[in-house]
């Protein structure tokens, strides 16, 4: 079986400025989630897997076949580009069929096409509205749907739930989950773990333009239970607070913020930590104003991982 | 447990703040993008090539016996009167020169920030649409202002100086009253268009057109209604031939077309307010979906 | 906005028509619509309806971020440009055959009108609309390969195009509005004010006008769609 997506030795820089680098990988069917901080290579990546960058040096191929100015494999590719740009005078119904006009299909295959994509994202009831009208929710929508209304077998979609609210995170998730299920090879890119992990256990880790690391999603999660925790803990009675915490076997250290009434415990055993302020604050009057984990996002395990 | 807060009213005790010269840093901005544009600096600096010739006109007009090979059979242009500060103010060169300018870094003025839809984002300052236009507006006064009102200003000063007496002054009493009110007219003119081509898209490209476009249809217009016509009216459609019939009723001199200048200026005048009332309308916080 | 630019020549023909009829104007209408011809369509509203959409052909995909949703479909990107170069022609070819009919009509029909005279009108279109090809081609020339392609473009249209032509010689071929102005009718002094518009030119042969036009519009579209099929462009920020 061929490979779905194949880069060899991929490099791209922009003047002096690094993009990716030297990124060999192979992607199969299934959700596969590019994971890294902003400005770590994952759009330059994605714009080279869809033909829109060439590279410095390297190749991408998807089945075997080179993406650059190839135009026959854009048949089997969607792309959901980052930027939140339309046509926006255009419908969302009519700036489906136009796109879907380019793939060759007839005006009425290319209508039918468009509602049904427009039916996958639900936005059939507001298709007939300009795209200038559309709210977050639905332009990401409508963006998915330009990508998907072809039934293309590969499906790269850069930052596809960002900045959207909690109900229309689950209508995309749904939606390409939906595709994944029909045997498709989905890659998605974000920075944010809660919402890679709702989609997928496969990811990619990319940082400074190389992938530092590939696998199971609990991987990540290992590594930030064993890369210790900070939890800032704002209360009255901080001082109380961190003299019940202070016997816990699982409490690396402890620092006072005494001008912001804090403190902030450092743990390699969150979970437990957690438990026992539970138990504390069920057992005596304690105040908490704010709870708030630092370095509990991505940014700290990427440092972890590269050694900072 | 926590207690529920109380909502309470509370008296805010502040005090407000004197009201702050709040469009100056809109200017700022816009001058510094401008000047960061591709190429405007020399475009700016080749800008002042008209007032140099002019400032070496009147070296040479003090100087006519030491430059009479040059000077023989073209004294009228080394006579320094209201008309050699009226043709600096309405020479062709320069306008052009400053509708390029403003094509490069004035077009996108508010046409960018419709673009990126930062309008809302300006009002959600403490800022009033005055500010904002006045702040937007001071980008093409600076530009339009170092064109012409400080060169003709300067160009009056070195001819007081070179003479090294007050005789011109004594000969020309209003000239410089003419030179600043002609200018300031100019600087009305000009910052009314560029700001109205610049509402009236949010497509950098389209306002360069219309501005060109604009300028360039005034003038074929008014050709072929001469033609037509036959009228010195005819003027009336042209924005170049309005202000060169405003600058002649500003410096006193015989203006170039046969009307009345201060229809020209009536004209120009009634532009300009149609302009403010447009771009005012134009620029919202919010924008409407229709 | 450029409708109505395209239509204030029809809104001209109408006060000159008014004027006409009233009996101030005893010059006939082809001559009136020579001039308009000459001064407003040929030197003024083919380039600037050529420069707006020409240098926004790439631009405007660029500025607006929307460029990957085309070069991500099964079309090549020569395509792409060839698509967008015959969508605007179209679009500008309405705005300038309509309303040079439409002005020619409102300033010649009357009870000598034959339809003979419609030919002459149609002439009269064909060679505008060999001009905005070949402008509209060059400016998506300028489009695919700067990315600010306006003031260059603005430069060519208005600046160039206009001094060029009174050079004597074979310097004056070196712009389109010479061989339009060579398939033209000629103007002689006794024909108009506008007499001055064609002082020096030096006519090319009509055959030989037609076919540098379309080598103009096809050297630079096939120019266009080989640098855009080659060259990277990034979105800017």
């Amino acid at each position: 079986m061929r490979v779905a997506i194949e880069a060899r030795n991929l490099s791209r820089w922009y003047g002096n400025v690094l993009g990716i680098s030297e990124i060999n990988l192979e992607i199969n069917p299934g959700i596969t989630a590019l994971l890294g901080p902003n400005g770590a290579g994952k759009s330059t990546f994605m714009k080279i897997l869809t033909g829109q960058l060439k590279a410095n040096i390297g190749e991408a191929r998807i089945f075997g076949e080179k993406v650059w100015n190839n135009t026959h494999i854009f048949r089997h590719l969607g792309f959901c580009p980052e930027d939140d740009a339309f046509y926006e005078d255009l419908s969302g119904f009519e700036f489906l069929c136009g796109l879907l006009s380019l793939y060759g299909y007839s005006q009425a295959e290319a209508r039918g096409r468009a509602r049904q994509a427009l039916d996958l994202v639900e936005l059939s009831d507001v298709g007939g509205r300009q795209v200038r009208s559309y709210s977050r929710g639905m332009r990401q929508r409508i963006k998915i749907a330009q990508a998907i209304a072809h039934d293309p077998d590969v499906l790269i979609l850069d930052e596809p739930l960002s900045g959207l609210d909690p109900l229309s995170k689950r209508r995309i998730i749904k939606v390409i989950k939906e595709f994944k299920n029909a045997g498709k090879t989905i890659v998605v890119s974000s920075h944010i773990l809660p919402e890679v992990e709702a989609l997928t256990s496969e990811i990619i880790l990319i940082h400074q333009g190389k992938i530092i690391a590939r696998g199971d999603i609990y991987f990540i999660r290992d590594l930030i239970d064993t890369h210790p925790h900070m939890i800032r803990i704002k209360s009255p009675q901080f001082r109380q607070l961190a003299k019940s915490m202070a016997s816990e076997d699982y409490l690396l250290k402890m620092a006072f913020e005494p001008e912001n009434q804090a403190v902030v415990f450092e743990t390699h055993d969150r979970d437990r930590f957690f438990n026992r302020l539970n138990e504390l604050l069920l057992s005596s009057p304690l105040v908490i104003d704010e709870i708030t984990s630092p370095d509990d996002n991505l940014q700290a395990v990427f440092d972890y991982l590269v050694g900072k | 447990m926590t207690s529920i807060r109380e909502k309470g009213y509370h008296h805010w005790e502040g005090q407000f703040l004197e009201k702050q010269r709040t469009f100056w840093p809109i200017t700022r901005t816009g001058l510094k993008l401008a000047f960061g544009r591709k190429h405007f600096k020399l475009f700016y600096t080749f800008s002042f090539i008209p007032a140099v010739v002019y400032a070496v006109i009147i070296y040479i007009s003090e100087r006519l016996e030491d430059f009479k090979s040059i000077s023989q059979g073209a004294e009228k242009i080394f006579q320094i009167n209201p008309n050699f500060f009226k043709s600096y103010l309405t020479l062709d060169i320069l306008y052009f020169a400053i509708l390029l300018l403003m094509s490069i870094g004035g077009a996108g003025l508010l046409a960018d920030d419709f673009r990126h839809k930062a309008v809302q984002l300006y009002f959600a300052r403490p800022l009033t649409k005055a500010d904002y236009l006045l702040g937007k507006a001071g980008v093409v006064i600076f530009f339009v202002g170092t064109l012409t009102l400080i060169p003709a200003v300067l160009l009056y000063l070195l001819k007081l100086l070179f003479a090294g007496s007050f005789g011109f002054f004594l000969a020309y009493p209003g000239l410089i009253l003419s030179i600043i009110a002609c200018s300031l007219f100019l600087i009305l003119f000009f910052t009314a268009f560029v700001l109205l081509a610049s509402s009236l898209s949010n497509n950098r490209n389209y306002v360069i057109s219309i501005i060109f476009g604009l300028y360039f249809f005034s003038e074929i217009l008014r050709g072929i209604i001469s033609v037509i016509f036959r009228s010195p009216l005819s003027a009336l459609f042209s924005i170049t031939a309005n202000l060169k019939q405003v600058a002649a009723g500003f410096f006193q001199v015989k203006p170039p077309y046969d009307y009345p200048w201060y229809l020209s200026f009536l004209l120009v005048s009634l532009f300009c307010l149609l302009s403010y009332l447009v771009i005012k309308h134009k620029v919202r916080g919010v924008e409407v979906i229709k | 906005m450029f409708f109505l630019l395209s239509s204030a020549s029809v809104l001209l023909a109408v006060i000159i028509r008014g004027y006409q009829l009233a009996g101030h104007w005893t010059e006939s209408g082809q001559i009136i619509f020579q001039n308009i011809l000459m001064v407003f369509f040929l030197q003024f509203l083919i380039v600037i309806l050529s420069l707006f959409y020409g240098t926004s052909l790439v631009t405007e995909e660029l500025e607006g971020k929307t460029l990957p949703y085309l070069t991500s479909r099964p079309v090549s990107r020569a395509e792409i440009i060839i698509g967008k170069y015959l969508a605007s022609l179209a679009l500008t070819s309405i705005m300038l055959v309509s309303t040079v009919l439409i002005s020619y009509l409102i300033l010649n029909i009357d009870r000598d009108f034959r339809l003979k005279d419609l030919w002459t009108v149609a002439r009269y279109s064909l060679v505008l609309w060999l001009g905005l090809a070949a402008y509209l081609s060059f400016f998506t020339f300028l489009s695919t390969w700067l990315s600010k392609p306006i003031l260059l473009g603005l430069a060519f249209g208005f600046g160039w195009e206009n001094v060029i032509q009174y050079f004597p010689g074979t310097t004056q071929k070196l712009s389109v509005v010479h061989y339009l102005k060579s398939l033209l009718p000629q103007y002689t002094a006794a024909s108009g004010r506008l007499s001055f518009l064609f002082i020096r030119l030096e006519p090319t042969r009509d055959w030989l006008s037609v076919l540098i036009l379309i080598l103009i519009t096809a050297i630079f579209l096939a120019l266009a769609a080989l640098l855009f099929s080659f060259k990277e462009y990034l979105m800017q920020d």
